[in-house]
């Protein structure tokens, strides 16, 4: 009996403060009748706090009646399956809930609207309506590649496969999904000609029969030149030419290989099936085992860094050179002191044990140390893909592609993985691959690189080649700035330019014959009868607002005559009307800018 | 809101991708003919593939086979489990389909005896041959049930097109669709891979199902099954010290409890018609079955049977006692497991004095041989795999030890590989594993694709069936 108990029946105050006694009667008010067939002192046994006894709550199954709903229709519903090939003929029936079922849990309004058309539906149900059989959708078929006569004869002949038996693979290939194991088992070709006369138990004797591997690799070489001539390989995706490769690169005799191979571990007897286990589980166990020893040497490796050595050693032949040699590596061993106390994390010994290692790999012919470490690196190159700086410096001149040019741009092409997979042209294509002689740091946008080409003009050339360029509906700004454009757009542009420049050049031309002319005319005139002298200089004056500042200008070394300021104006006079006739609309906007121009000139 | 109705949606049968749509489900096998309605586990029917012949008619089920005057009892197949008398087949399954499986059809109120009142409309002749008739009065009397039937891997091109002939002629099935057992067998152990070991009563067989398809290279049967090991009890009987006697139980009319190794004390039964041999033969089998269930045994090792010691371990092994029933008894030792070694090891086989080509077990025969030869038939790298999973049906490896020896005997054959037979434990599912397997499969959504319809066979004709039970 619990103290309170007692207390409660000798009419005993409680010894606890009067705060938590009714909280806690109201607490345990409630969990306390639900614990029922446990005597009153078992439960009091746990005092003020409660017996940690979940209660078993021993209610009955709710009555059926609980739920007043009607009784679920069901309604034996026709169906057909699209995925039949025989286009709805076969109607199957199966039970299914009656539709308005459902309505009654839905909303009201829902089954207001629902209503009328359920009640439509009910009379044409068993008729008309046939639903689809949710199955349906689970049907998928593969894509066996086509071909017609002339795509076969011009891609697929082979001298081992007629055309009748290649369709006949396909066909199977296409019955039976690619199920190869399938495929062969019933592969049974027999030509129409053989066909008519052998009856069915004579057949197949004389062909010989075709392994699996010969099935596969006609029906890969099929699929891939069918594939070829439908797409051009350097327009697949990804994943399609992903395929196309191994579809071409199916190997029928390392199929076979494998499949003795296969067969041979079958049929291997228990000690030797044991004696293989265990012998996986020590090359498992010694691979571990190198991974950490490589781990650890190419820790090491990392505290013995030393700076590039694809560097020229001619200079260091000499006396003096190893001098400044030794002077170099003191600076950085000094830069690598800092560090190392920059990182607390190495440990104190390293700085110490890494200036004698460095100096040696450092002092040794390089051409030693190239032979010498980088097998061993790219031995650890290799267990350690993408592994860290170092590798990759090391690894650079063993790659023989690159060239050991010792640059900036070298180094950087030298940070890749080492081991690079060599692309096919076919493959640089695809992938968008290019190679530059030399490349800018970060990143660049192609649209700069046109911008980069109107910053060299001046202003008037730029304004001009915009011009042009609008002439020709050419936007200054690429829309689509992709590599195939932007080499397009150069061209462009520099034809552009070229032809401003001629232009200009032709301009020029012209000027300088009108104004031999003019001079001509002068002289003529000073010849003759001087008339019309002074009418023509008021006609130019009035004309070109311009012209008056030109005329300051006008005062040219070449020609000291005083009518050599008319001439000018002169020339500028008829401009308007000659371009007017015989050049284009852009011209006339640019008239203006050309004048200007032309007064630099002179 | 306790109680949270299901929603159509949420049929169960949805969510196992069933859709059940009232198919009738055939299984004829050389010892019994299963039928059934898809969806269900067990089939509904199921009768002896032996029917009898009597007066120039035929009558089916098990109960009509009792002596009877001129009475004869026949097969409708033939020792491949294949169809031979097709007429015969036809009567049968419909005697199944018809009369036993489709539900009582309300007589027509001037037939059903009630209306006698107005006799004058009714034509009394009818009511006689109103059972004969039934096929015949209905113009397609399954035209509401697609029906899926199954045949033995080797089945001929010409029994399957005459099956569908039958069921959409005849029957007037608005869909068909013919599966070989050992697919349904494997469908029925949940696999659409396996290596299907089919034990049963005329023959034995083993094929490989790859992806739900059999793969036709990998076929091999043998004899070695039910009825051969009849014939090994028959000739140990024979053999035995005393000899045995097959008395087959219709024989018996009374008997008295002997001892055992006693000679009977039994009155036999005489009828006043000769008993035809056909009909003893079809009895002695029941006995024989029944023998097999309660006495016979696999040895299970260590070692085959007949290696040196065994012999004389199962001497001393507790026996069984069977008695005949004619009441002589007698406890079964050693020759228990001697009798079924043939299976396993063909020199261990009882020789037979008459008909000793057919009581011969050749090399290949045994059931090894059979999975072997199986597995030679296919594509390598499908052989692991179909090793791992090994499906065991059909009634005769129901015998004791069955599976232990075929498990020990594969892991001696191939020792790197990884086991796995499957046999379903219960021995229903054993027996009728193909029919459940065809339950399971023509009761599936997407099977509903797959069916040949009346309107596909009335395009292609019957050469249909050959060109989609693949
Ligand atoms: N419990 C049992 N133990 C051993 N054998 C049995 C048992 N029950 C039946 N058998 C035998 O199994 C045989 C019948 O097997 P099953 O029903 O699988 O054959 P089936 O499918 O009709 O014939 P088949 O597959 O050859 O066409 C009979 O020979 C019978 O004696
Ligand atoms: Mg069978």
């Amino acid at each position: 009996m619990a103290s309170h108990d007692l207390r409660d029946v000798l009419n005993l105050p409680s010894d606890h403060s009067a705060g938590p006694r009714p909280s806690k009667k109201q607490k345990t008010g409630t969990p306390r009748p639900n614990l029922k067939g446990l005597a009153r002192e078992v439960q009091n046994l746990g005092g003020d706090n409660p017996i940690a006894i979940v209660p078993e709550v021993s209610i009955f199954k709710k009555r059926r009646i609980a739920s007043r709903k009607p009784v679920t229709k069901w309604e034996l519903k026709a169906f057909t399956n699209s995925a039949r090939a025989d286009d709805g003929a076969l109607v199957l029936r199966h039970w299914k809930r009656k539709s308005e079922a459902e309505t009654p849990s839905e909303s009201v309004e829902d089954r207001g609207s629902q209503q009328p058309d359920g009640m439509a539906v009910d009379g044409e149900r068993d008729t008309d309506k046939v639903d689809d059989s949710a199955f349906a959708k689970f049907n998928v078929r593969v894509a066996v590649p086509q071909y017609n006569e002339d795509q076969y004869h011009r891609n697929l002949q082979h001298n081992d496969w007629t055309k009748e038996e290649t369709d006949y693979l396909l066909g199977l290939a296409e019955d039976y999904d690619l199920r190869w194991a399938i495929i062969w088992d019933r592969y049974d070709f027999t030509p129409k000609t053989a066909e008519i006369e052998t009856d069915s138990n004579v057949s197949t004797a004389v062909f010989k029969p075709r392994s699996m591997e010969d099935l596969k690799a006609r029906y890969y070489e099929v699929a891939a030149k069918m594939m070829a001539v439908q797409k051009a390989a350097q327009y697949m995706t990804g994943p399609e030419f992903e395929l196309y490769e191994t579809m071409q690169n199916f190997n029928p005799d390392q199929e076979l290989r494998r499949k003795k191979f296969a067969l041979e571990t079958m049929s291997r007897s228990k000690d030797e099936a044991r004696e293989e286990e265990s012998l996986l589980l020590e090359i498992k166990r010694i691979m571990a085992r190198t991974e950490r020893f490589n781990e650890e040497r190419r820790e090491l490796y990392n505290r013995l860094d030393y700076p590039s050595t694809d560097s020229d050693i001619n200079s260091f032949k000499s006396s003096a050179g190893l001098q400044t040699l030794l002077q170099n590596l003191m600076n950085v061993d000094k830069s690598k002191k800092r560090k190392s106390i920059i990182v607390p994390g190495a440990e104190a010994a390293t700085p110490t044990t890494a200036v004698p290692g460095s100096a040696v790999s450092e002092t040794a012919p390089p051409n030693n140390t190239n032979n010498s470490t980088s097998n061993r690196r790219e031995s650890i190159a290799a267990s350690v893909p993408g592994g860290g700086h170092r590798d990759s410096t090391a690894g650079t001149p063993a790659t023989p592609v690159e060239p050991a040019a010792p640059n900036a741009a070298n180094k950087k092409k030298g940070a890749a993985p080492p081991e690079r997979r060599k692309l096919t042209e076919q493959e640089e294509t695809i992938y968008g691959l290019m190679h530059h002689e030399r490349l800018g740091s970060g990143p660049t946008f192609r649209y700069e690189k046109i911008n980069k080409l109107y910053s060299h003009k001046s202003g008037q050339q730029q304004l001009r080649i915009t011009n042009a360029l609008a002439e020709l509906d050419v936007p200054p700004r690429l829309a689509m700035p992709t590599a195939a454009v932007t080499a397009q757009f150069e061209l462009l542009w520099a034809a552009v330019t070229s032809l401003v420049d001629l232009r200009k050049v032709c301009d020029k031309l012209d000027g300088e014959i009108k104004i031999e002319e003019a001079k001509k005319a002068e002289r003529d005139k000073a010849r003759g009868i001087s008339g019309g002298d002074v009418k023509d200089k008021e006609q130019s004056g009035g004309k070109t607002k311009p012209g008056a500042t030109s005329t300051s200008g006008e005062g040219r070394p070449g020609t000291k005559r005083p009518a050599s300021s008319g001439g000018g104006d002169k020339l500028a006079a008829p401009r308007p009307s000659s371009s007017g006739t015989h050049k284009r609309s852009a011209s006339v906007l640019s008239s203006t800018s050309d004048k200007s121009s032309k007064r630099q000139k002179k | 809101m306790s109680q949270q109705p299901l929603t159509t949606s949420v049929q169960p049968t949805e969510t196992y991708g069933g859709d059940e749509v009232s198919a009738l489900v055939l299984d004829p096998g050389y010892c019994s003919t299963r039928a059934g309605y898809a969806g269900e586990e067990m089939p509904r029917q199921v009768i002896p593939s032996f029917y009898g012949h009597i007066d120039g008619r035929d009558i089916f089920g098990d109960e009509v086979i009792v002596p009877r005057a001129g009475f004869e009892v026949r097969n409708y197949m033939n020792r491949d489990s294949v169809v031979e008398d097709w007429d015969a087949a036809t009567k049968i399954w419909e005697h199944l389909l018809l009369k036993r499986l489709q539900p009582e059809r309300p007589t027509p109120p001037n037939k059903n005896g009630l209306n006698i009142g107005d006799d004058g409309d009714v034509a009394m002749g009818d009511g006689d041959n109103n059972d004969e008739n039934m096929v015949d009065n209905l113009e397609k009397p399954l035209a509401e049930s697609p029906l899926l039937m199954t045949e033995a891997p080797w089945n001929s091109a010409k029994a399957r097109e005459k099956a569908i002939e039958i069921s959409m002629e005849t029957w007037g099935c608005p869909a068909f669709w013919l599966s070989r057992t050992p697919v349904v067998a494997s469908f029925a152990a949940g696999k659409a891979t396996a290596l299907v070991v089919d034990v049963g009563g005329a023959n034995a067989s083993v094929t490989a199902v790859h992806d739900g398809m059999v793969l036709k290279r990998s076929i091999q049967k043998s004899p070695i099954a039910g009825l051969w090991l009849s014939n090994q009890i028959r000739t140990m009987w024979e053999q035995n010290e005393p000899k045995v006697d097959l008395v087959p139980t219709f024989m018996v009319e009374n008997k008295k409890p002997v001892e055992a190794g006693a000679p009977a004390d039994a009155r036999l039964r005489t009828f006043p018609f000769p008993i035809a041999d056909s009909f003893r033969a079809f009895e002695e089998e029941r006995l024989l079955t029944e023998f097999k269930e309660s006495v016979v045994e696999v040895w299970r090792g260590p070692g085959r049977y007949m290696a040196p010691g065994n012999e004389d371990y199962a001497r001393s092994q507790p026996g069984r006692v069977f008695e005949m029933p004619d009441g002589s008894n007698q406890m079964w030792r050693e020759q228990r497991y001697k009798v079924s070694e043939g299976m396993w090891d063909e020199t261990a086989a009882y020789a037979s004095a008459g008909a000793d080509e057919e009581g011969r077990v050749s090399k290949g025969q045994t059931i090894l041989s059979l999975i072997k030869a199986s597995l030679e038939g296919v594509d390598i790298d499908l052989r692991s795999n179909l090793i791992a999973n090994i499906v065991v049906t059909g009634s005769t490896t129901l015998l004791n030890g069955f599976n232990d020896r075929l498990n020990m005997e594969l892991a001696a054959m191939y020792p790197g590989l990884k086991i796995k037979v499957h046999a379903a434990g219960l021995t229903s599912e054993r027996r009728f594993g193909a029919w459940i397997g065809g339950s399971i499969l023509s009761s599936l959504g997407t099977f509903h694709q797959m069916w040949i319809s009346k309107k596909e066979y009335d395009e292609n004709g019957p050469g249909i069936v050959e060109k989609r039970c693949k």
